[in-house]
């Protein structure tokens, strides 16, 4: 485990939160996780102002995201992020509760990279998470200008 | 259709008087009297005309009297007429003049004045016969007219509500869809986090627990994830609701041995007599049908545990050409005969859980698949003596369309 992709999380309900970075806790990926709890927040960080106009502006490695946001939703994110040039080459998996296949087809309609419905089984979750972070974080070659640790 | 015959009688009595006024409404002595007025005034034209020296004017003058009376007061009023001016002529006219006398030379004109006016009184009868059944013609055109206006109203209209329940229907449907898609967003996290929190729970603070505590933990964790389940299998009957059917021929052999396939898990190591008989081919959506015999089988499977060897037979009754019924049966559990009207309810058991485990929306997937078919369900069963599930299919396509239209 060379190098880490900085993982940016779009979640709003802690409990998810807390179940998912215990995920990736308990594979050692938690390191580089950033959470941001609704559409706003998330555009906030991709685009580097209000409270993220300091950082770095290096992409994430991976973007993984929520359909069902306060303010701005899951999707309307994801088009917002494959239609710009600068955020349309970080890859985004949605994570979400929705097994609809409106969602499925909307999402793979506006460029979605991966859609994994969160298991209800905390053992399956676990996996998916532990999966989704290694594949992403680790085994995924990220566009130039990702950040890496 | 009785609001409509009435109206029509209701023309009719209006529309009479304005047309047939002066045929109908007059009394007898009315219509007398204007047979008796005419030609007496007739007579006195015809007299004073003479008196002036114009010849031969009697005849027209009494004919138009004659005329006059069949055209207004009807056919035995016209009868008077031409006998009074028959008498008029032979008194007025005809030499010996001032006497009812002919002389034999004036008979024959005499007797053609006679039938001149007969002729005229008749053909005026006939006139009017005609131009009666005219106008009445003409008023069953107006009501048939007026009938079918009212019609088109009252099928306008229908159309109109059916069309206001399209809408509502279609509110109805987009209310459902979010409501299904609600319980699968927000019905699913929650449920994730007690599963979630009560393992790592139990992963955590397993050295520091009881044994009754970890077992309590289990519980909830099992609870959770029948719950999940629940939802699941609730989602897909009602996704079986919308979902559009797709109908073409269906083998129903090749569906029982992929629906085998699919519940190969269930069987293994079991001692299960299969006896399956030929099966014909239906008319119905592949996959739907798939579900049906899977759910059926496995039911077979499920409730036959405790019975070695199991024996499950598959088979139909070709009652008449247009449908088929096939049927599952078993040597299980069976079910109470005065519960029968349960089974096919959603989340319905009738057996506790730790018996058979199952949600309970099986057989009403069964029942609502075959329904959305345009057939019928139906179970036979006792006690310890087994069970047997009927299910009926058309099997051409004009029946599976004649049924789906009746529904």
């Amino acid at each position: 485990m060379t190098t880490l992709g900085r993982i940016l999380i779009v979640e709003d309900d802690p409990n998810d939160v807390e179940l998912t970075l215990t995920a990736l806790m308990d594979h050692n990926l938690a390191n580089e996780v950033v959470v941001t709890r609704d559409g706003q927040q998330a555009l906030d960080y991709l685009y580097c102002r209000g409270e993220y106009s300091t950082r770095p502006s290096e992409n994430p490695a991976v973007l993984l995201l929520d359909l069902k946001l306060p303010k701005i939703s899951g999707l309307e994110v994801l088009q917002q992020v494959k239609t710009d040039d600068h955020l349309k080459m970080i890859p985004v998996v949605v994570l979400t509760s929705s097994h609809e296949e409106r969602d499925m087809m909307r999402s793979y309609s506006f460029g979605v990279n991966a859609y994994v419905v969160k298991p209800v089984d905390f053992h399956e979750f676990v996996n998916a998470v532990k999966e989704l972070g290694i594949f992403w974080a680790v085994i995924n070659e990220p566009p130039p200008g990702s950040v890496k640790k | 259709m009785i609001d409509l015959s009435e109206e029509r009688i209701a023309i009719g009595a209006t529309r009479a008087p304005e047309d047939l006024e002066l045929h109908n409404v007059r009394s007898p002595i009315l219509r007398y009297g204007l047979s008796v007025v005419s030609v007496v005034v007739a007579t006195a034209v015809a007299l004073v005309l003479q008196h002036y020296h114009f010849r031969e004017i009697e005849l027209p003058v009494l004919t138009i009297a004659i005329a006059f009376t069949t055209w207004y007061a009807g056919r035995t009023p016209s009868v008077l007429a031409v006998l009074l001016s028959s008498i008029c002529f032979a008194y007025f006219f005809a030499e010996p003049m001032y006497s009812f006398e002919i002389y034999a030379r004036d008979l024959p004109y005499f007797l053609v004045f006679v039938a001149w006016a007969i002729l005229v009184a008749s053909f005026s009868a006939v006139r009017r016969r005609i131009e009666e059944s005219l106008v009445q013609t003409r008023d069953d055109l107006k009501a048939e007219l007026e009938r079918r206006s009212h019609r088109e109203d009252e099928i306008r209209k229908l159309n109109e509500e059916l069309a206001k329940r399209a809408v509502e229907l279609e509110a109805t449907n987009g209310d459902l869809e979010s409501f299904a898609y609600s319980v699968s967003h927000d019905l699913r996290a929650p449920l994730r986090h007690v599963v979630g929190y009560s393992e790592l729970l139990q992963r955590q603070a397993s050295s520091l627990l009881d044994e009754r505590s970890l077992r309590f933990i289990g519980t909830i964790l099992d609870s959770a994830k029948r719950m999940g389940t629940l939802i699941d299998d609730l989602l897909a009957f009602s996704r079986i609701g919308r979902a559009e059917t797709e109908k073409t021929a269906v083998d129903l052999e090749r569906v029982v041995r992929e629906a085998f396939a699919e519940i190969e898990q269930d069987t293994k190591g079991r001692d299960i007599v299969w006896k399956i008989g030929a099966l014909p081919v239906c008319y119905g959506d592949r996959s739907m049908l798939r579900l049906v015999v899977i759910n059926l089988v496995s039911n077979a499977v499920k409730f036959t545990r405790m019975r070695t060897p199991a024996e499950i037979e598959i088979g139909y009754v070709d009652h008449n050409t247009k449908e088929v019924e096939v049927f599952v049966r078993d040597n299980g559990a069976g079910f109470d005969m005065r519960y029968v009207n349960k089974l096919f309810g959603v989340f319905q058991r009738l057996h506790l859980p730790e018996q058979f485990e199952g949600t309970g929306i099986g057989l009403a997937t069964v029942q609502r698949i075959i329904h959305r078919h345009g057939g019928k369900v139906r179970a036979e069963g006792a006690i310890d003596q087994g069970a047997t599930f009927y299910f009926s299919l058309p099997t051409t396509h004009d029946a599976a369309g004649r049924t789906a239209k009746a529904s």
